[in-house]
């Protein structure tokens, strides 16, 4: 079962299409990995689920239910970290993550195993503000797992944090569908990364979907379109170049 | 959630910003104007014939109000400051809550506050009307009614300086065209009665000075202008999202 599928879902800000046309299949439990090149439209993308901006077209359904209309019950089942950190800096990582613990009406004790999750508890008492940008990733994180949501929107969390901190949050986000019995949609440019992590891939590029499916059936694909397949961040790069290459021809 | 809750959210937001300690001063402030213009020239007051509470808010209002609302201006933006200034706001818009709720419990975080401000001062009023003018009885029941007035009237320019802070990002041009408009409205002659309904110069009036009917008149002003401001401000954050 897909828990998100999007039909034909587009976004264009003038003249330029951001997201276009594209069907995303999104099946429940699995962590399913974004991915694309700088301005391909992830974030877009995910901004739309989120209802934070308006497709101009096409449509789709988060768990059986629709934007505007169930606007707040989609949000009670989607933890989130878009783009740069949000928190309030005049608090510390501790009452941030608190705020959103009472919007939750999550118990007390919810902020504390979020801190322990992405091991921010021995800076919880500073402010957010003074955190580094790693630490803002985190406390993001946090806010996003904090409600042990059924689905989980990550926009390219590993973005800041040290090499220790990438595998421990890749570890993390690997872990979760059968900790918290969730689906992972999480971005990334490295297809390197996303294999790690996720057993659904899909590539975007200039707002349209070149491949979706598994990484696997992606190894397979390239094999018999001729690309390089013993590494798949070639094959990732040789699909974006092929993909541009077409693009430029038929300008 | 419910409005106790939605209230509680936004105090536990305004922690570290200064927010109350601002307005305890500025009350305290505001509550030493009539306490200072008395003690310096009492026999100047204590020789008119008028009620204590009529002479105490004429000499002093215009300044104690006029403290007021800049007070309430810069506290609105505080108010939206917070949630702009580190993004928090991008946050609050992917969380199960509306944003109208948001701003409805940061406008009775702010009508608290004013009210804070209105209670330190009418203890100041009380004070001296019974420290210099012994010759009456205490005047509680006028300065209640006073009060409760002067709330009445300061509940729509909150609700509109709140309305400007929540449209700009930029606290500095929020703050900038609130305090213009209270420094505009201090212009408007007090003879025109539609100009006066204008929200910022509505806390300048004193109900010592107008008959019963206006009194009356300025209160529907008050509750209708509130119910304005709301709604079109329900409105224009609804308009906000689908532009988004
Ligand atoms: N508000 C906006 N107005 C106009 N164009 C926009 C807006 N937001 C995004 N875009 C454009 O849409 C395209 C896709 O942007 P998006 O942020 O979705 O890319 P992305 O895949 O997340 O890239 P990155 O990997 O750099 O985060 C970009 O070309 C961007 O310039
Ligand atoms: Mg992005």
């Amino acid at each position: 079962m897909n828990i998100i599928e999007t039909q034909g879902l587009t976004k264009s800000y003038g003249g330029f299409t951001a997201v276009s046309g594209i069907n995303l299949h999104i099946p429940q439990g699995s962590v399913y990995g974004f991915l694309g090149p700088n301005g391909a439209g992830k974030s877009t993308t995910m901004k739309m689920f989120l209802g934070l901006t308006k497709p101009t077209g096409g449509s789709f359904v988060i768990d059986g239910m629709r934007f505007p209309d169930s606007r707040v019950q989609i949000l009670k089942e989607i933890g989130s970290l878009i783009e740069a950190p949000s928190f309030y800096g005049n608090l510390t990582g501790e009452e941030n993550l608190d705020i959103i613990r009472r919007i939750l009406g999550l118990p007390r004790s919810s902020v504390s195993e979020a801190l322990e999750t992405v091991g921010l508890t021995p800076h919880r008492k500073q402010l957010a503000k003074k955190y580094s940008l790693g630490m803002k990733q985190r406390l993001g994180l946090a806010g996003a797992l904090i409600g042990r949501p059924p689905i989980l929107i990550l926009d390219e969390p590993t973005n800041g944090l040290d090499p220790v901190g990438i595998h421990e949050i890749r570890t993390l986000i690997r872990s979760l569908p059968q900790r918290f019995a969730c689906t992972v949609l999480v971005s990334s440019h490295l297809l390197s990364e996303i294999e790690l992590m996720a057993d659904h891939i899909g590539i975007l590029n200039h707002g349209r979907l070149l491949f979706e499916g598994t990484p696997d059936a992606l190894k397979r694909d390239a094999t018999f379109q001729g690309y390089p397949t013993d590494n798949l961040e070639d094959t990732f790069l040789a699909l974006i170049d092929a993909d541009n290459r077409q693009r430029g021809g038929a300008r | 959630m419910s409005t106790m809750n939605l209230i509680r959210l936004e105090l536990k937001k305004i922690k570290r910003t200064g927010f109350l300690p601002a307005f305890l001063g500025g009350g305290i402030l505001a509550a030493a104007v009539p306490a200072v213009n008395t003690a310096f020239r009492p026999e100047l007051f204590a020789g008119l014939s008028a009620p204590p509470v009529s002479i105490l808010l004429g000499a002093n209002w215009q300044m104690m109000s006029m403290l007021n609302v800049l007070l309430i201006v810069a506290g609105a933006c505080v108010l939206y400051h917070i949630e702009y200034a580190d993004n928090a706001m991008r946050k609050m818009s992917t969380l199960p809550v509306r944003e109208s709720s948001l701003f409805f419990g940061k406008a009775a975080v702010l009508i608290l506050a004013g009210v804070l401000l209105l209670a330190i001062e009418a203890v100041s009023v009380f004070g001296c009307s019974i420290y210099w003018f012994s010759r009456a009885a205490a005047p509680s029941a006028g300065i209640l009614k006073s009060f409760g007035f002067f709330l009445l009237m300061l509940i729509p320019a909150a609700l509109l300086s709140l309305a400007l802070a929540s449209a700009c990002r930029n606290l500095w041009t929020s703050l900038g065209i609130g305090v213009v408009c209270v420094f505009a409205a201090t212009m408007i002659p007090a003879q025109r009665f539609a100009l006066t309904l204008f929200p910022f110069a509505m806390p300048f009036q004193m109900p010592v000075n107008h008959t019963g009917d206006v009194i009356r008149n300025y209160a529907i002003a008050a509750a209708a202008e509130t119910i304005v401001i709301s709604l079109s401000e329900v409105i224009i954050l609804k308009v906000r999202r689908i532009f988004a």
